[in-house]
C-alpha cells in the first residue's frame, strides 16, 4: 500500500518462429511491460524489429471500418452494446463482412447526400423564381425581343419611377407585383433603354436575373415544391434506413474495429523488440508477484523454447510504477497525479492523502450545514460526471470532506451555515443570534470552540500547528526513510525534524492556557503523574527572551538539529531551516479560512436575520432571497478555497519532504476490450 | 487606552493588508505564467497550482502578525 508494486526486469529471448506465438501469449497475459528497445551502436549484432506480415492487411481493413464507423457516427454517439462479441465468431464473419458493410454504409450514406444535394438546388431555384411569382407572366415572355430591353428587380421608389418615366418615352409597359417587396419587370424600346437604366438605379433599383426556363412561375414553383416534399419523404426513409443499419451493425462494427486494433496491435509490436536474423529479444518490467505465472504460462504453451533471464535493477533504471491500494484509496491515486506521478522508489502516499486531505478539507469547513450541502453537491457531482474520471474522482473526495465537515462542525464547532446551535455565553442582541434563540427550544450541541471569540482563534491557530507538526513530521520522516541510502540529505532531514520539533514545543509553550486546558480530561488517566511531573515541567522549564517563555528543550533540539545539518551539508541547509519554519507557519492557514470563512457568514446572517426579524414582509421576504443568495456564496467560496488550501498543504509542505514523482506509468501489453471477448 | 488600541488595530490592518497585497501580486504574475503552461502542456497543471500558490505564505505571516497584535489590543 505505501509502495508501488515491485518490479523485475527481465530478458525473453526467443527464436524467430515463435515470435508471433511469444507475442500472443504475452497480450494475452496482460502484465508485461514491454521496454521500448533501443539499438546502442552498430556494432551490435541487434537491430530493431520489424512489424509481422499480416500488419499492413490489417491496418488496411481496420481503417476501411473506420470509416464505416464514421459515416454511421458510432465513434462520435456510440450505442450501448448489450454483450460482448467473442474473437472466433469475429474471425469468422469479419473478411466477408466487412467489405459488404462498406459497400452499403458507402451506398446508403452517398443517396443520402444526393437527396440532401437535390433537395438543396430546388430550394435555391425555388428562391429564384419567387419574385417573378406574383407577376403571372411566363418567362419565355421576358426574352427574345429585338427591339424591346426588358428590367427585372426590386425598386425601392416606384412613386418617381411613375413620375419620371413618361418623361423619357411613351414606349413601354411597367408591371408592378403587388407584393409588399416591389418587384418590377419594365419592357420599353431599346432605344431608351440607357436613360432609363440610368433612372432605374437613381431610383434605387436592385436587378434579379431572369431563371431559365419557359411557362408560368406559379406553376414550376406549384410542381418544385411536390417534388421537395417527394424528397423528403425519401430522405426520412433513408435516414430510417440508415439508423435501420446502423442499430443492426453497429456492434458487429465496433467489435470488429476493436478486434482489428488488437491484431494491429500485436502485428506491430516486434517494433518495440530486438531482432536478429533468426532470433528475438524482448526487454520487459514484470511485477515480481506475476513473474511466477508469467513464466510458468510460457514454459508451458512453448514447451521450454523460449529462454528467460532475470536482470538485476540497477541504480539507473527507471522501473514503471504500478500502484497498489484498496478501491477507496485508489480514487485519491488520481489527486497524487495530479501532481505526479510516484517514481518508482517513492513512498506511495496516496493512504496518507486520503485519510489527511479531507481531514483539512472538512476542519477548514467545519459546519454541518456545509457539509451537508457539500455531501449533495459531491453526490451531484459524482451523477453529471459520470463519465470523466477525473470529475467523478473530485466528486468522491468532495463527499468524504463533507462527511468531516459535519463531524467537526456537530462535535467541534457546534454550528450550521455559520451560526452556533446555542448562544455564545454573555452575548446579547444580534450577536447572539444562535438556532435555540431562533427556533424556540433549546438544541443541546454546544460549541467546543467559538470561531468568532478570540480564545477560539487561538486554539485553532494552536491545532493549526499541531497539525501541521503532525503532518510535516511525518513528511520528514518519509523522507527520511527513502533518503536511507543516501546519509547526507537523510541527516539534515533528522536536523530538520529536531528543529521543527523545537518551533512546535515554543510556540505550545506560547499558548500554554490553551493547551493546559485541553490536557485537563487526562488528569486522573494513567499517564498523569508521567505528564505532569516529567513532561511539562521539562517543556516548561526555561528562560524569558524579550518577554517571551523560551523553552530550555526547544533550544537543545533547535541547536542540535541546526548542527547536525550544518555538519552533513555546510552552512547551506540552513535554507532548508527557513523553509521548514515558514511551512509549519503556512499552516495556519487552516485556521485562517476556518475563521474567515465563519466571519462572512456571520456578518451575512446578521444583515439576513436582521431583515427577516425585522416584522414588514416585505422587507422580511427580501430577507430571505438575500440570505440563501449570500449563504451559497459563502458556500461556495468556502469549499473552494478550502479545498485548494487542502490540496496545496499536500503538494508543497508535505510533499516537499519526500516525494520526487515524474514516475513512468506501467503500461502493459494489452488491450482493454469494450466490444469483444476472447471466450 | 482608547487611542493606543486604535493605533493597535491601524496596525493589525496594515500587516495583513499589505501582506495581502504582495501575495496579489505575486499571484497575479505567477498565475498568469502557470495558466499559459497548463495550456501548452496539461501535465503543468500539478506543478503551476504549486507555484501559483506559494506566495500564499506570505498573507499568512502578516495574518499572524494581526493575530499577534489583536490579542494585545
Amino acid at each position: 500500500m505505501f509502495r508501488p508494486r515491485e518490479m523485475k526486469r527481465t530478458l525473453i529471448i526467443g527464436a524467430k518462429q515463435d515470435v508471433e506465438k511469444t507475442i500472443e501469449l504475452l497480450h494475452s497475459l496482460e502484465i508485461v511491460h514491454i521496454i521500448d528497445y533501443q539499438p546502442s551502436d552498430a556494432e551490435e549484432p541487434l537491430h530493431l524489429g520489424t512489424p509481422t506480415e499480416k500488419a499492413s492487411g490489417v491496418s488496411q481493413n481496420l481503417l476501411k471500418l473506420r470509416s464505416s464507423a464514421q459515416l454511421l457516427t458510432l465513434e462520435r454517439e456510440p450505442p450501448s452494446v448489450s454483450e460482448k462479441i467473442s474473437e472466433k465468431q469475429i474471425q469468422r464473419d469479419i473478411y466477408l463482412k466487412t467489405q459488404d458493410l462498406e459497400l452499403s454504409v458507402l451506398s446508403l450514406t452517398e443517396t443520402k447526400t444526393r437527396i440532401e444535394e437535390h433537395y438543396r438546388k430546388i430550394d435555391e431555384r425555388i428562391r429564384q423564381l419567387q419574385p417573378f411569382a406574383a407577376m403571372n407572366i411566363p418567362l419565355e415572355n421576358y426574352q427574345g425581343y429585338d427591339h424591346v430591353a426588358v428590367f427585372t428587380g426590386y425598386l425601392r421608389d416606384l412613386k418617381k419611377i411613375n413620375e419620371r418615366l413618361p418623361k423619357i418615352t411613351g414606349e413601354y409597359e411597367l408591371f408592378i407585383s403587388d407584393e409588399k417587396d416591389q418587384m418590377i419587370a419594365l419592357f420599353i424600346a431599346k432605344s431608351y433603354a440607357d436613360d432609363a437604366g440610368k433612372l432605374l438605379s437613381d431610383c434605387g433599383f436592385t436587378e434579379v436575373k431572369l431563371p431559365e426556363g419557359e411557362g408560368l412561375p406559379k406553376q414550376f414553383i406549384e410542381k418544385w415544391t411536390t417534388q421537395q416534399k417527394e424528397l423528403s419523404e425519401k430522405l426520412v426513409q433513408t435516414t430510417k434506413d440508415i439508423l435501420e443499419f446502423r442499430k443492426r451493425y453497429a456492434e458487429f462494427i465496433l467489435a470488429s474495429e476493436e478486434y482489428l486494433a488488437i491484431e494491429v496491435q500485436k502485428a506491430e509490436a516486434p517494433v518495440l523488440f530486438g531482432m536478429t536474423d533468426y532470433s528475438f529479444l524482448i526487454d520487459c518490467w514484470i511485477p515480481t508477484d506475476d513473474l511466477p505465472r508469467v513464466k510458468e504460462v510460457l514454459e508451458k504453451e512453448m514447451e521450454g523454447s523460449l529462454y528467460l533471464e532475470e536482470i538485476e535493477v540497477k541504480h539507473e533504471d527507471e522501473p514503471p510504477t504500478l500502484l497498489k491500494n484498496p478501491r477507496p484509496v485508489r480514487r485519491f491515486e488520481y489527486l497524487l497525479e495530479l501532481y505526479s506521478l510516484p517514481n518508482y522508489r517513492d513512498i506511495d502516499p496516496s493512504f496518507i492523502l486520503s485519510l489527511i486531505f479531507p481531514l483539512f478539507f472538512g476542519l477548514m469547513i467545519g459546519d454541518i450545514g456545509y457539509g451537508i450541502l457539500l455531501i449533495l453537491f459531491g453526490i451531484l457531482f459524482m451523477k453529471m460526471f459520470k463519465k470523466s474520471e477525473g470529475f467523478s474522482n473530485i466528486g468522491w473526495y468532495i463527499i468524504i470532506a463533507g462527511v468531516f465537515a459535519s463531524l467537526f462542525g456537530l462535535f467541534l464547532f457546534g454550528d450550521m451555515f455559520g451560526l452556533p446551535f446555542l448562544p455564545p455565553a454573555g452575548e446579547t442582541g444580534v450577536v447572539a443570534y444562535s438556532w435555540s434563540s431562533l427556533l424556540g427550544f433549546h438544541i443541546p450541541i454546544p460549541s467546543v470552540i467559538h470561531k468568532m471569540e478570540s480564545l477560539g482563534m487561538t486554539q485553532l491557530l494552536v491545532i493549526s500547528i499541531i497539525a501541521g507538526f503532525l503532518h510535516l513530521g511525518l513528511g520528514l520522516l518519509i523522507g527520511v526513510i527513502v533518503e536511507k541510502h543516501n546519509r547526507k540529505h537523510a541527516i539534515t532531514k533528522i536536523g530538520l525534524l529536531f528543529v521543527l520539533t523545537a518551533l512546535a514545543l515554543l510556540i505550545f509553550v506560547m499558548a500554554d492556557w490553551t493547551i493546559g486546558q485541553w490536557l485537563k480530561p487526562l488528569k486522573n488517566s494513567v499517564v498523569a503523574p508521567l505528564l505532569w511531573n516529567f513532561f511539562i515541567p521539562l517543556v516548561k522549564a526555561g528562560f524569558s527572551f524579550g518577554g517571551l517563555l523560551v523553552p530550555y528543550i526547544s533550544v537543545v533540539f533547535g541547536a542540535l538539529g541546526i548542527v547536525m545539518i550544518i555538519i552533513v551539508t555546510g552552512g547551506f541547509g540552513l535554507v532548508e531551516v527557513l523553509e521548514v519554519t515558514s511551512h509549519l507557519i503556512s499552516y495556519t492557514r487552516l485556521a485562517a479560512i476556518c475563521v474567515a470563512k465563519a466571519a462572512m457568514a456571520f456578518a451575512f446572517n446578521m444583515i439576513g436575520l436582521g431583515l427577516i426579524l425585522s416584522g414588514n414582509i416585505a422587507i422580511g421576504i427580501l430577507g430571505v432571497i438575500l440570505l440563501i443568495f449570500m449563504q451559497l456564496m459563502v458556500f461556495s467560496l468556502g469549499a473552494l478555497s478550502s479545498g485548494i488550501q487542502a490540496v496545496r498543504l499536500h503538494y508543497v509542505e508535505f510533499f516537499m519532504k519526500f516525494y520526487k514523482g515524474e514516475g513512468i506509468q506501467f503500461n502493459p501489453f494489452r488491450y482493454v476490450r469494450k466490444y469483444t471477448t476472447t471466450e | 487606552m482608547a487611542a493606543e488600541t486604535g493605533i493597535i488595530a491601524i496596525g493589525a490592518g496594515i500587516a495583513i493588508g499589505s501582506a495581502a497585497l504582495a501575495t496579489a501580486w505575486a499571484q497575479k504574475t505567477i498565475g498568469a505564467a502557470a495558466v499559459g503552461a497548463a495550456a501548452e502542456n496539461e501535465k503543468m497543471f500539478g506543478k503551476g497550482l504549486i507555484y501559483m500558490v506559494l506566495p500564499e505564505t506570505i498573507v499568512l505571516f502578516g495574518l499572524v502578525i494581526a493575530f499577534l497584535l489583536w490579542t494585545k489590543m
